[in-house]
């Protein structure tokens, strides 16, 4: 399926345009039915409108809220507790018809049931919309405007009223607002990033120049911006017949991939419901053989069900995850699907754009030649000086022609802002050389001023080179000068001298040659290298009423003295090296995918480390051993530079051979769309694929990676929308602290699962206890779901807040297949150890009020049957005295209350040692989660709330408790915490040990 | 992330639970089987250890001769024999069989109470036949051996004793009910102060006894009732304090609670007549909660075929 979507996107892409881009104008004119001066005439127009449908991207189509809300009902553990409110309803209307004397029990439990399903499938639901609410914003577009030839006038129409036959003008500066093929362009220009990721401005003209309709130039895209220049043209498609509409709609259609967060929770809700299931169907089949009635035993089922599910844990990871996402926003990557939260952190490999992400998007001078000598300049985000040697007057020369040979101004009133963050009006490389010289000379403008221009010729595309003329700011010397820069090797073409120290030296051979040597190295940098040369011309020849023309050109051009060369390339941002390194240590492989050329691709991914400074690709080790590329052996290679060329042609197992022997790969001058190829290959050999993208283009690869990162500045809507994540700063570092958190939180939902599930055994155990020994019951349903759904729920989310153990960036991403969220060890430890343990300690704590009350633990074997028949109002405890059945249920209760608190109680220390899974709680420090100790509060609180508060209202079965039996369970804490403290000294003094396999989780 | 996934077929499952190749049961060898299930039977050998042990410190805390606590027990219930499921004595005088349950009942109840079972005079002592102040035996432990416990004569329920009638008035359609107070450890009832009382209850006073008495739940009940004769030591409707405090099973294992019986001799036939019984005295409370709580309430309903 992965070529198919491919080839799909190409044909459905071309298949709108047909062949439009061949038509002449009144071919044109006849297909739409429209005429060129005059336009379509509004009835005509409002037809077309009627047929096609407003000119707008249909939004993708939304599950409806009620359908989201009633997945949340049925979800997860819902189904169980659905289960476990039938039966109860199931045998309060049996009892009831049978006159039974309190048959409502049963109808409360049932509404409680019910009530925790509907209350925990409304937070979720809420939960989910807050996210969804988050990206909404992103989608909302400012109404465009679009000036249409109508009825043979000119009018301004909202962009969504164009039909197809309009006649629309556009300028420099709009967007483009359908599919248009142009009719005439002057100068015309388009931004094409939004479609194809590349921000180099192409030229558009009304000429048919290729086959492909996405290559020609005569049509200009819908959502795409023109740059400069005007242009008319025939709308051609509109609305989702655009291309953008077809790559939307195609990449609604790439499948969205479950989450690997999703799955493990899946997997948990799977485990738990097993052991539930399995556990109550068991005891069923007991009660029944033990001769219980089968209305008791589905009672007990009941009850079972509702011990073993954790009905607050799936609420729980849902709050944790949305505080790591904030946390996350924070950071400035804003995560539109909770779960992607997670996957970031399993992440393996990620493949990032170049420009922007890696880079600072912005040309800057990198490095300098001048006097045979190559100077580097500080290329960081916030430059204010450039410390390299500026004392040579050559320097003074060269940098008098970068301030003047230059047309690009900052826009006025941004004086206060730093150089570096003003606006410039000019292009990229202009820019780069004003701001290098307002930071090193000061005020540019002034000195232009001071050193008036009398001629100019711009820079085109036939002379290769920029000119101008000034007056000098000396008043003493009155000659003119000239300025030129320009492609390095014309530039030398024109001079005939070069200037050394500050002294016109002739240019001989020796010198070119190392003019070459400069070039050559500054080219293999990927830098964009420029020369400079500058002529002072005569004062007799040239006098200060010379007339110059540049159209004539009545000045010289040749002959000139060449200054320096200056070269410059979009440096990768500052944070970049650091973060590809962590990303290294982590055991993440980092692949660029750009559009940009392989020397330059590679020079960053060099820069920042994506390719390290010992590593080789083929090419270089041929060079090296001066042998031909195909005789080099391809394992020796660790690094590779692919071409987009290469990748076109290649098959898919040559790529997944290329993505498994290579660990540092550099994909250059690649389209969007083999981005999805890229991605696909990956995803081949296991891994988890991040992948940044900005363009509409990307959005397919953005949807089939694991995690598809938008970039919040410069990515278009539509990236926007089908990724998981926006990257606000545009920064690759921003992404990595987002796989720190994801890695944490997963850390962290293990710690809160497992104690979670720890006390479902002390739920459990009661009623096992109860249907075999027939004791009085220990513990009440609805207590229960005061433990799962009151007192836990606070500590298990502030496990959320835990701090990592170690450097989770030192750690290999985890294995999807091996390391599961909830493994045997964390289920066995939590369910046959610590589980246990909490249920002995709550037993003694039963016994013990049972005991100080009247019945010793032997009298309490088999009485179940007496104990709850309503008659017996004088049943006899272990003293001979009598109890009526009241006196008896309030004892029970009690019991309840009790049971509850020593639960609680062992709870917090549960709480204590879930916090780290290896190192002791000493190491980890105590008190250094705050919250753990909100936790302990509240929990330690609501019980106190429970069992005083509201322990006279008799349906909660919750009754004041004297004072000691809170502290029944506390030596069975201590244990708990004595104990797991032994586990994590054996598991760190013994790895790899018996121990270390079965006991950490 | 369907990927990969059509790859766990049942053929894993099967591998799973036995694996030829790596000698696998669920996973795990023989030797990491028993390994594993050694590792358990020490863990939760010690935990049986530990549960045996704090339970058998926790019992040391505890007197064998009273409970600690008597909060939840008192104030005492009020309860009837025979003992019936939904408080109902439902019969027919001429069918025996209607009958039978409550007559098996009561004579299994009244066995301890027989003139042949009182005679041994270690154990019992004769506290007289009429209402008197409570019989103090000492501190609870049996550092001065068992105590005595006060005779009571089953003689004394005169109709209801069963002696003349073994079918305690059933036969005529004048069924007797028991009434005892439950035994609580040390609990002294107090004789009520006298003008709290209905009149009915004043008519026998006496300062040494827990009146008891039977009217109808409801007032339209009234009239359906009838008379209604007791029998109680001494002619007295109710409990003598002399056979208060109580000290227990261990202490006195023969201990016999004071009765009163209670017979209704003109029920009306073929209603449900509601009846509710009250003990009257200072420490004794009712309870909307506790039904049983130091009333109870019965019906009756007798069929005339």
């Amino acid at each position: 399926s992965n070529s198919l979507t491919f080839c799909l996107l190409q044909f459905s892409l071309s298949f709108g345009i047909q062949d439009d881009h061949k038509l002449s104008a009144s071919e044109l004119e006849e297909k739409y039915g429209t005429s060129i001066n005059k336009g379509l005439s509004s009835s005509r127009a409002a037809e077309i409108l009627a047929r096609d449908g407003p000119n707008s991207l249909t939004p993708p189509k939304a599950t409806p809220e009620i359908v989201k809300f009633l997945k949340q009902m049925v979800g997860g553990f819902s189904i169980l507790l659905w289960i476990g409110a039938v039966f109860s309803w199931i045998s309060f209307g049996i009892q009831f018809a049978q006159g039974a004397e309190s048959p409502f029990d049963n109808l409360y439990l049932g509404v409680v049931l019910a009530l925790v399903v509907i209350l925990t499938g409304i937070f979720a639901y809420y939960q989910e919309a807050k996210s969804t609410n988050i990206m909404a914003s992103f989608s909302k577009m400012i109404p465009q405007q679009a000036l249409v030839i109508r009825d043979a006038e000119k009018k301004e129409l909202p962009a969504e009223q164009l039909v197809v036959g309009d006649i629309v003008e556009i300028k420099g500066g709009d967007r483009i607002p359908a599919d248009i093929r142009l009719i005439s362009a002057q100068g015309c220009k388009v931004d094409n990033s939004s479609l194809t990721g590349e921000s180099e401005p192409q030229s558009r003209s009304c000429d048919f120049t290729h086959e492909n309709p996405l290559e020609t130039k005569n049509i200009a895209f819908y959502s795409t911006t023109c740059v400069e220049g005007t242009a008319t043209g025939i709308v051609i498609n509109t609305g989702d017949r655009t291309v953008i509409g077809r790559i939307a709609s195609l990449a609604s259609g790439v499948g969205n991939e479950k989450t690997p967060i999703a799955i493990e929770i899946e997997h948990f809700v799977y485990l738990v419901a097993g052991v539930a299931i399995s556990i109550g169907v068991l005891f069923f089949i007991i009660s029944v053989s033990m001769r219980y009635k089968i209305l008791d035993s589905i009672i007990f089922l009941i009850g079972i069900i509702v011990a073993n599910v954790p009905e607050g844990l799936l609420a729980t990871v849902t709050v944790s995850l949305s505080l790591t996402a904030k946390r996350m926003a924070k950071k400035n990557c804003l995560v539109k699907n909770l779960e992607a939260v997670e996957t970031l952190g399993s992440t393996s490999i990620i493949c990032s754009d170049k420009t922007g992400t890696l880079t600072q998007n912005r040309m800057t001078v990198a490095h300098l030649w001048f006097d045979n000598q190559i100077y580097s300049a500080d290329t960081s985000e916030d430059q204010t000086t450039q410390p390299f040697d500026q004392s040579s007057p050559s320097w003074t020369a060269l940098s008098k022609i970068v301030t003047l040979c230059n047309r690009a101004e900052f826009r006025p009133g941004q004086e206060n802002l730093p150089i570096m963050k003003r606006v410039v009006v000019g292009d990229a490389s202009e820019t780069a050389l004003l701001k290098f010289a307002e930071v090193i000379l000061g005020d540019v403008m002034s000195i232009r001023a001071q050193n008036k221009k009398v001629a100019e010729i711009p820079f085109n595309s036939t002379n290769k080179f920029q000119l101008s003329i000034h007056e000098t700011d000396d008043p003493n010397d009155k000659r003119f000068l000239l300025v030129m820069k320009g492609a390095p090797e014309r530039i030398l073409e024109r001079c005939s001298t070069i200037m050394i120290n500050g002294k016109e030296e002739p240019l001989d051979s020796e010198k070119a040659e190392a003019f070459q040597t400069a070039y050559m190295e500054l080219g293999g940098m990927g830098e964009r290298v420029l020369g400079f040369c500058h002529l002072y011309l005569p004062e007799n020849e040239f006098p200060d009423t010379y007339p110059f023309d540049t159209d004539s050109m009545n000045f010289p051009t040749s002959n000139l003295c060449f200054v320096g060369l200056l070269s410059m390339i979009d440096p990768p941002r500052s944070t970049v090296p650091d973060a590809v390194s962590k990303c290294r240590s982590a055991g993440i492989k980092v692949i660029m995918v750009t559009g940009d050329h392989p020397i330059t691709a590679k020079a960053i991914a060099k820069s920042v480390g994506i390719i390290s400074a010992t590593s080789e690709t083929v090419e270089d080790i041929a060079k090296r051993l001066n042998i031909p590329v195909e005789q080099v052996n391809r394992r020796e290679a660790t690094a590779a530079v692919v071409n987009g060329m290469e990748l076109k042609d290649m098959s898919l197992q040559q790529l997944d051979d290329i993505l498994c022997n290579h660990s540092e790969i550099v994909f250059a001058r690649t389209s969007p769309q083999q981005k999805l190829i890229i991605v696909e290959g990956c995803q081949r050999q296991g891994a988890v694929v991040a992948v940044t993208g900005d363009g509409v283009n990307d959005s397919p690869a953005l949807k089939k990676a694991d995690i598809g990162i938008a970039m919040g500045i410069a990515g278009s809507d539509a990236a926007k929308n089908a990724a998981d994540m926006v990257l606000l700063d545009d920064n690759f570092a921003s992404i990595v602290t987002g796989v720190e958190e994801g890695r944490l939180i997963f850390d962290n939902l293990k710690k809160t699962i497992a104690y979670t599930l720890t006390k479902n055994i002390a739920e459990l155990c009661p009623f096992l206890i109860y249907i075999i020994a027939s004791i009085p019951m220990p513990i009440g349903t609805i207590t229960i779901l005061f433990i799962d759904l009151g007192t836990d729920i606070i500590p298990s989310v502030a496990l959320a807040y835990e701090k990592a153990e170690s450097d989770i960036m030192n750690r290999r991403p985890r294995n999807k297949k091996k390391d599961r969220l909830v493994n045997e060890q964390l289920a066995v430890y939590s369910y046959l150890q610590i589980g246990i343990i909490q249920s002995v300690g709550a037993f003694v704590t039963y016994f013990t009020v049972y005991a100080e009350q009247g019945f010793l633990p032997s009298t309490l074997l088999g009485v179940r049957v007496d104990w709850e028949n309503n008659a017996i109002n004088d049943f006899e405890d272990s003293y001979g005295q009598e109890w009526t059945k009241y006196q008896r249920m309030y004892l029970q209760w009690t019991g309840y209350t009790a049971f509850f608190v020593s639960i609680t109680i062992q709870q917090v220390a549960d709480l204590i040692i879930r916090k780290t899974r290896r190192n002791s709680i000493f190491q980890q420090g105590l008190f250094r989660n705050k919250v753990i100790w909100v936790g302990i509060f509240s929990q330690i609180g609501i019980a106190l709330i429970l069992s005083y508060g509201l322990g006279h209202v008799t349906a909660l079965n919750f009754i004041p408790l004297r004072f000691q039996y809170w502290f029944v369970a506390v030596p069975f804490a201590i244990l708990i915490w004595v104990y797991d403290e032994v586990r994590k000294l054996f598991i760190r003094r013994y790895p790899g040990s018996w121990w270390d396999k079965n006991m950490y989780y | 992330m369907a990927r990969g996934k059509a790859k766990d077929g049942d053929g894993n499952w099967k591998k799973f639970i036995w694996n030829s190749e790596k000698k696998e049961l669920l996973g795990r060898t023989g030797g990491s089987w028993f390994k594993i299930l050694l590792f358990y039977v020490i863990f939760y050998g010690c935990l049986a250890g530990i549960f045996i042990g704090t339970i058998q410190v926790m019992l040391l805390t505890v007197s064998e001769f009273e409970p600690k606590y008597q909060d939840r027990v008192a104030p005492p219930g009020l309860t009837q024999v025979p003992q019936v499921q939904k408080t109902e004595i439902s019969f027919t005088a001429s069918d025996s069989k209607s009958y039978e349950p409550y007559v098996k009942n009561l004579e299994k109840f009244l066995k301890d109470y027989s003139a042949d079972q009182q005679t041994e005079n270690i154990v019992f002592q004769d506290c007289g036949e009429m209402p008197t102040d409570y019989k103090d035996r000492g501190p609870y432990s049996d550092a001065q051996g068992q105590k005595k416990v006060c005779k009571f004569k089953r003689e004394w329920l005169e109709n209801c004793s069963g002696i003349q009638d073994p079918t305690f008035g059933y036969k005529d359609g004048k069924p007797c009910i028991l009434v005892k107070l439950n035994r609580i450890i040390g609990f002294k009832p107090k004789a009520p102060v006298n003008d709290s009382l209905p009149a009915e209850v004043m008519a026998k006073y006496s300062p040494y006894l827990i009146p008891v008495h039977c009217a109808a739940k409801r007032e339209e009940d009234a009239d359906k009732i009838g008379t209604v004769e007791y029998y109680g030591m001494g002619g007295y409707s109710g409990f003598a304090l002399q056979y208060y405090p109580y000290y227990g099973k261990l202490l006195q294992p023969r201990y016999l609670q004071p009765l009163v019986a209670v017979q209704f001799t003109n029920l009306t036939y073929d209603v449900e007549v509601r009846v509710e019984c009250r003990a009257y005295g200072q420490n004794i409370q009712y309870s909307d909660k506790d039904r049983f709580q130091g009333r109870f309430d019965i019906k009756f309903d007798i069929r005339s075929s």
